[in-house]
């Protein structure tokens, strides 16, 4: 199971995903609708990765934890308070790229 | 590579074909992107068949947390390799989101429009993992581009030159 090359099918089959602080897997997760727990490794600390997860969590779109309290997480959980994630709208770029060249 | 081929790619799914031809820079060591990048093209190609598109590569800039001192000396060289593929394309605009691979050739498009050989619209589009603070691609490209994306408004509190579209992938 190393190094699949899409995770897309196992996502799909899922109920619950839970996974590191990866800003493609976060994303990935989020947008086929499953519900997800983030787990953070204190060791590894590499800040850039966590902004996205703390504001995913401020967002009520996961669940946070770190390895340490990951089965308390697991046993207290309400995966129905996750928010739904909303797709991002890249129609809204070409718009402004549009005004940018004068096509529009 | 990786994620901010995907991001980018997301970002070109709406343009219309007036964006063409397409001219991809990849860094030599990426080895995933270019099979996404043509599956994105075929796909393109289904609907608008006059779809054309280039692949070129040029030496990867700085390595994860190189040193200062090193990162400044390959880039260095990459922007002076990236300048002769920049001259040769002349692009319009150019579109990047973060990857090192694309200060060089932004800088080169840059350099190329202060020897007024060729005036290159530069738009940058900061990655959707910076929330709240900018890449290192993005902290340099923020003067030297000509409209600077990010997709968190923390980001455009902290540089009010960017642009905040909300999340566009």
């Amino acid at each position: 199971f190393r190094f699949k090359d899409s995770l897309a099918e196992d996502l799909q089959s899922a109920d619950l995903v839970i996974s590191h602080a990866g800003a493609g897997s976060c994303l990935e997760t989020l947008e086929k609708g499953k519900p997800l727990i983030v787990v953070i490794n204190d060791k590894l600390m590499d800040n850039h990765q966590l902004e996205l997860a703390k504001q995913l969590h401020r967002d009520g779109c996961v669940l946070y934890c770190n390895c340490s309290n990951l089965v308390e997480t697991l046993q207290s959980m309400d995966l129905s308070a996750l928010k739904p994630f909303p797709p991002g709208q890249p129609e809204k770029f070409a718009s402004f790229l549009d005004k940018v060249f004068g096509l529009q | 590579t990786g994620g901010h081929t995907t991001e980018i790619l997301r970002l070109l799914s709406c343009l219309s074909e007036s964006y063409s031809p397409r001219h991809y820079v990849l860094a030599d060591s990426d080895k995933m992107s270019e099979a996404k990048i043509r599956s994105f093209e075929q796909k393109r190609a289904k609907t608008y068949s006059k779809s054309q598109f280039t692949l070129d590569r040029i030496p990867r800039s700085r390595e994860v947390r190189q040193s200062w001192i090193s990162s400044v000396v390959t880039t260095l060289y990459s922007i002076l390799y990236s300048l002769p593929l920049t001259y040769k394309r002349k692009p319009d605009l150019i579109l990047c989101n973060g990857p090192g691979t694309c200060v060089p050739v932004c800088l080169s498009a840059f350099l190329l429009g202060l020897l007024r050989i060729k005036r290159t619209i530069i738009v940058y589009v900061e990655s959707i993992c910076r929330v709240e603070t900018l890449s290192l691609s993005g902290k340099i490209l923020y003067y030297f581009s000509d409209y600077f994306i990010v997709q968190w408004p923390d980001l455009k509190k902290k540089y009010p030159k960017s642009v905040y579209l909300g999340r566009i992938v």
